[in-house]
């Protein structure tokens, strides 16, 4: 019934191994910085081949996520899939870059099922165009009709400053305080931290 | 999955088993609210007395929930560092994670056990609460979540400073403090809650929070912008400042301030000269108005305002009697505390903007106040107080008996001293320290051992001085006696060898004036062969100013009338610094900067009205 | 809310019609829509449509700073928020080089557990409601609630605790709480039989939910099935035992599985990881009291704290499923980008689906409370 399961790592040269494996792909680059997360760095057009190979030989049958990550001064989007194998006991992050515009790139639905969920994620939040899969509709944002909203260019706080009014508070207790001469002296918006944002990133 | 006889007794007839429920006591729930845990994060408390409107609590709400109110009448004192302002709370944005309760630096602000409120629709303003002690409706639920040290998310500990231990720096005067590191220094940076405390108990409402800042970004260039905007005198001051912004830092409260003077030493000194002039000159005037400015007195005051006046396009020239600038700070601050190279940095950025200073040039005596408005279109003196006051006690008048000014600017200028190997200084504040420092040195360097002994009117703890500087000196071997009055000075072939001081009782009489008295029935007799009376200073206006000039100016107790620019009777003449205040450096440069506004209004007001007395 | 929403997707034929399963529904887990074409009382397809309880966390959180996040981070997942608060202190911790005092880490322990229990509860009281079986509902929830006194206690929050905070917990644990938490723990133990005469073993559910929305292994890899419901197929994947974090290696439990893939099997593993949870929490309480040591690494003043430039995917194990984070920091005082990967991501959107696929209209329900899917982590 239940496993006895090591914690080890069942294949202590995981690193070594997974070099060999990857000799096999052009273009990769391989950095560890913890054990069971192996970061791989490839090139887009690259990717799909890539993600085949790990899965048919390497065992990493369990997509676990696709992130997206929006790094607007550099002008590209970082796509990451995150792969788990149940064998190694490791987990894989391809990264690839794509250039913002036009934001397109290859599904790999047909490679891991639970891609379908990610791209679709994706696509509705960061806009991005997956071709060949048939989950390119909105999910969650099916009432907005705005820009993607994961992009850094859109301002969700200013959007919400413009579409919704604050709710105004005079109770009795500031009344009175106005009335011996006191009084709102720093509103929130002025110290909010995030105001700073702006200029950061 | 043995355990589970699912597999093995499953029948319809098991949930009958149920049916023995009727026979249990039930569970009943009260209907009225039951009470929260110990640690319960419900409705706010904040204790008034402790808190000081800081507004930290405002900055780390995630929700923007808090609002700063100012209630009139609650204690407002920048110097201390108490605000009148108390954090509001927007009950529709607090989702009560506790973590103003977290980071608030006195320890006011905690969450009660109180979690109940409710409201109809038109009542809506009862979200919007200012917390006290009492809790929002006055029922004085206990408190819930508090701050103690597992989750006190301030750091209470000021990043240490390296200074040369007393057995090494006895023998010398090179200066004491080694200066932060640069990981000490963006640590420290980091410490800051950004109140703005200590802007507000600055004279010169300096830009801490903004210097602060630019450290720990690792921004010296941004932080000594941000300095200059308010002092010239940042290389100085980052060493010897009175430092009253610490003293209102709000992390200080319950943990060490914010080491705000040595920052300012380390982005001061970590950034070139070439770059400090060039960030000086931006904004300046490139407009020379052509009118001139004389100033009597190359201190912090004098030069400030130089510098202010310089920047805004006016000719000046400082006249100074000593030899080299900086007046008390060169004159009056030994070289342990303040190098005299760090000073000359302060007064080269000045100079560099083009301010003209005539050293050993005595105004009263080489050239005369009236030739200066001869000369120029404005006046300013700041002189300073250069003279010590005397206990005026049996024996003061006996060669031995030396004021503390006078033996700490003749060690600056170089004169040969020959220190006696036993030395009594009287007075307990920053100048009596910094003498007996010095000739503790002296007497190391001459006679191989320190033998110095501090008598102070003033009971233990309550000292004047710097508490730093009599740990300091505690250390390099002074012996302080704090409550010993002076009574007179002993002495025998007409040699003094000793001070007879009596215990003070009393210094303040029934009004809370200056009187102390003395119990002459505990005398003592401290041996040495120099008294030296650190008691006080005093200016000598008249000398420079001249029989004339002083008989035409208002005078109110013997002090010069100023108005509120430091402007004398005499629409020509301002007076500012020490002569004005008191001692005090970071007086002295607020003082500049605000004379120095007053005389620049004036001036211009002169080249509109189309004449300059001198073209 | 757009009308169009709310039309059919198709003109059907006369003999089929298209319902909406939700989102205000009880046989709904939270707020959530399924779309199912039905052919009299069969379901030819489902559409999953999600979006009620989006509230943006992703972008919220770029923009606040990293302290504040704490505050948000549970509300993420309504059920079972205490995962969400290890994941992100996790990632910030590895982004930091943060170690975790010992002490801390087997509170920690303790708070995940004790939320997997309570999680579990919720769950059993819902998913028995499906079925019509409202006793066991309340029963599951008020015995959440003795649960949830407990947090109570340790945390100064019941639902949403914000006890996790990078480099540690925020307080210890009172005076006597362990003792309290033992016999709260005997109490729920007693309580099981219960449970089974009116839930487990009640024919009534057995009837209703074996082989109902069966999932094959091969099936459940394919799409991405984590947690107790792959566990159910016969899977014994624990990201507890193998991507361990915490002192879960330092910890005697079983992962309990079942062969069947189905509603029952399900439900039993989760029946079975009650159990392990418990034991597992009576560990900690033994061990808890010979660990000295702080609860807390040290963190920088929070207003001033820039996390170095880098990522880390952190994966805990939720009641529900593999639960992963990934952090993005570009050296700022804020995230750059988090990017929430709930279980029930697959779970409720591709799984439920598939398996509804050919289901009979009452068992709709019963399938997505028997994959407790989630629709909070969905959505974010």
């Amino acid at each position: 019934m239940s496993n006895e399961i090591s914690t080890e790592l069942v294949c202590p040269d995981i690193s070594q191994w997974l070099c060999h494996l990857l000799r096999e792909v052009d273009g990769v680059t391989h950095n560890n910085r913890f054990d069971r997360r192996q970061r791989l760095d490839v090139a887009s057009d690259a990717l799909p081949a890539l993600l085949t190979l790990l899965q048919g030989k390497g065992s990493f049958v369990h997509l676990s996520a696709i992130s997206c990550v929006d790094w607007i001064k550099e002008n590209e989007f970082e796509l990451v899939y995150h792969v788990w194998s149940y064998e190694m006991k490791v987990m894989v992050s391809a990264h690839i870059r794509i250039p913002r515009e036009p934001g397109r790139y290859l599904s790999v639905y047909d490679i891991y099922k639970p891609a379908g969920f990610f791209e679709r994620d994706i696509f509705e939040m960061y806009g991005v165009y997956f071709e060949g899969s048939p989950w390119m509709e909105k999910f969650i944002l099916t009432e907005w009709d705005g820009p993607p909203p994961m992009r850094k260019e859109f301002d969700s706080e200013s959007w919400v400053g413009d579409h919704f009014d604050w709710q105004d508070y005079h109770p009795d207790w500031l009344k009175d305080i106005e009335a011996q001469g006191g009084g709102i002296a720093i509103r929130p918006e002025e110290q909010r931290f995030s105001r700073k944002a702006k200029d950061e990133c | 999955m043995s355990d589970i006889d699912y597999k093995d007794k499953g029948s319809i007839l098991n949930p009958l088993r149920a049916l023995a429920f009727f026979g249990r006591k039930p569970i009943t729930e009260k209907l009225a609210p039951r009470k929260a845990s110990e640690r319960y994060r419900g409705f706010h408390l904040n204790d008034w007395e402790k808190c000081v409107g800081c507004s930290t609590c405002q900055k780390v709400c995630d929700n923007a929930a808090i609002t700063m109110v100012k209630v009139p009448g609650l204690p407002n004192d920048p110097v201390k560092g108490v605000r009148d302002l108390r954090p509001a709370i927007d009950y529709g944005r607090c989702c009560w994670c506790a973590l103003c309760v977290d980071l608030c630096p006195t320890g006011s602000i905690s969450l009660s056990q109180e979690y109940v409120h409710t409201c109809t629709d038109p009542e809506l303003d009862s979200y919007f609460v200012l917390p006290d002690p009492n809790g929002i409706h006055n029922q004085h639920f206990p408190a819930g979540w508090s701050k103690e040290s597992d989750n006190d998310l301030v750091d209470h500990q000021r990043q240490p400073m390296a200074e040369l231990e007393p057995s090494l720096r006895i023998g010398d005067f090179s200066e004491m403090v080694s200066g932060y590191s640069k990981q000490q220094a963006i640590i420290e940076a980091s410490r800051c809650v950004q109140c703005g405390m200590c802007h507000d108990a600055c004279p010169t409402r300096m830009n801490a929070p903004e210097y602060i800042r630019a450290i720990w970004q690792d921004d010296l260039e941004e932080a000594v912008r941000q300095i200059y905007r308010t002092n010239p005198f940042a290389h100085t001051c980052g060493r010897v400042c009175t430092h009253r912004c610490e003293d209102a830092c709000s992390v200080g409260h319950r943990g060490e301030p914010i080491a705000i003077r040595w920052l300012k030493r380390y982005a001061m000194d970590h950034v070139a000269p070439e770059r400090i002039r060039a960030i000086v000159t931006e904004g300046r005037l490139s407009d020379k108005s052509g009118l001139r400015v004389a100033i009597v007195g190359a201190g912090p005051a004098g030069l400030t305002a130089a510098f202010d006046l310089a920047r805004s396009g006016h000719q000046v020239t400082v006249y100074e009697a000593l030899p080299k600038a900086g007046g008390m700070t060169r004159y009056g601050i030994p070289d342990y505390r303040l190098p005299a190279a760090s000073l000359d940095r302060d007064v080269e950025i000045i100079t560099g903007l083009g301010v003209e200073i005539r050293y050993d040039t005595h105004v009263g005596r080489d050239v005369s106040m009236a030739g200066l408005h001869d000369e120029h279109d404005a006046v300013l003196m700041a002189i300073g107080l250069q003279f010590g006051r005397s206990t005026r006690i049996p024996g003061s008048d006996q060669p031995g008996v030396y004021r503390a000014v006078d033996l700490l600017r003749d060690i600056v200028l170089g004169k040969p001293m020959a220190v006696p190997s036993r030395a009594v200084v009287i007075g307990g504040g920053n100048v009596a320290m910094d003498i007996a420092r010095s000739l503790a040195r002296l007497q190391k360097i001459q006679h191989g051992q320190v033998g110095i002994t501090l008598t102070a009117l003033q009971p233990e703890g309550h000292f004047p001085a710097d508490p730093e500087e009599i740990k300091e000196a505690l250390e390099e071997g002074i012996e302080i006696l704090p409550a010993r009055g002076p009574q007179s000075v002993v002495l025998e072939n007409g040699r003094v060898i000793g001070l007879e001081t009596a215990r003070v009782m009393s210094l303040l009489d029934a009004q809370g004036r200056f009187a102390p008295t003395y119990d002459l029935d505990d005398r003592q007799i401290h041996s040495g062969e120099w008294m030296v009376e650190a008691i006080g200073q005093m200016g000598d206006a008249d000398a420079i100013l001249g029989t004339e000039l002083t008989e035409q100016l208002e005078w109110a107790r013997g002090r010069l009338q100023l108005n509120a620019e430091g402007r004398t009777s005499l629409s020509w003449l301002w007076a500012a610094g020490d002569i004005v205040n008191g001692p005090d450096v970071v007086h002295a440069v607020a003082d500049g900067h605000r004379v120095a506004a007053s005389i620049n209004a004036y001036l211009n007001e002169q080249v509109k009205q189309g004449g300059t007395r001198h073209e | 809310m757009r009308a169009e929403n709310y039309q059919a997707r198709h003109q059907p034929p006369s003999n089929e019609y298209e319902l909406n399963f939700g989102p205000n529904h009880p046989g709904i887990e939270g707020n959530y829509a399924l779309k199912v074409r039905l052919h009299g009382d069969t379901v030819i397809e489902a559409k999953a449509d999600g979006g009620y309880l989006h509230r943006g966390f992703e972008k919220l959180m770029e923009q606040r700073l990293w302290i504040q996040n704490l505050a948000l981070v549970p509300r993420i997942c309504v059920p079972d928020p205490a995962p969400m608060e290890l994941a992100y202190s996790t990632a910030v911790e590895n982004l930091c080089g943060l170690d975790v005092p010992v002490r801390a880490q087997w509170l920690r322990v303790l708070q995940m557990e004790l939320s997997r229990i309570a999680a579990h509860l919720f769950t059993f009281g819902g998913h028995a409601a499906t079925t019509g079986m409202y006793n066991p509902m309340y029963w599951g929830v008020a015995d959440r609630d003795v649960v949830l006194d407990l947090f109570e206690e340790l945390t100064g929050g019941r639902v949403y605790h914000i006890y996790n905070i990078p480099g540690g917990v925020r307080k210890d644990v009172p005076d006597g709480f362990l003792g309290r938490v033992a016999s709260t723990l005997d109490y729920l133990e007693s309580r099981l039989p219960d449970y089974d005469n009116l839930f487990f073993t009640n024919q009534v559910f057995v009837t209703r939910s074996k082989g109902v929305g069966t999932l094959s292994q091969q099936q459940a890899l394919e799409l991405g099935v984590t947690g107790p419901n792959l566990r159910a197929t016969g899977l014994a994947f624990d990201v507890r035992r193998d991507d361990p974090y915490l002192v879960y290696d330092q910890l005697d439990f079983d992962i309990p599985i079942e062969h069947a893939g189905d509603a029952w099997a399900r439900t039993l593993v989760r029946r079975a990881e009650l159990k392990e949870s418990i034991r597992i929490v009576r560990q900690v309480l033994e061990r808890l009291p010979s660990i000295p040591g702080p609860i807390r690494a040290p963190i920088p003043n929070p207003l001033a704290w820039n996390v170095p430039a880098g990522e880390y995917y952190a994966r805990v194990e939720s009641s529900k499923g593999e639960l992963s984070w990934y952090v993005v920091s570009n050296g700022g005082a804020r995230p750059y980008r988090t990017h929430i990967r709930g279980p029930s991501s697959m779970h409720a959107v591709q799984v439920l689906e598939t398996l509804c696929k050919g289901a009979r209209l009452e068992d709709v329900a019963q399938i997505m409370f028997s994959l407790d899917a989630c629709p909070p982590e969905v959505d974010r």
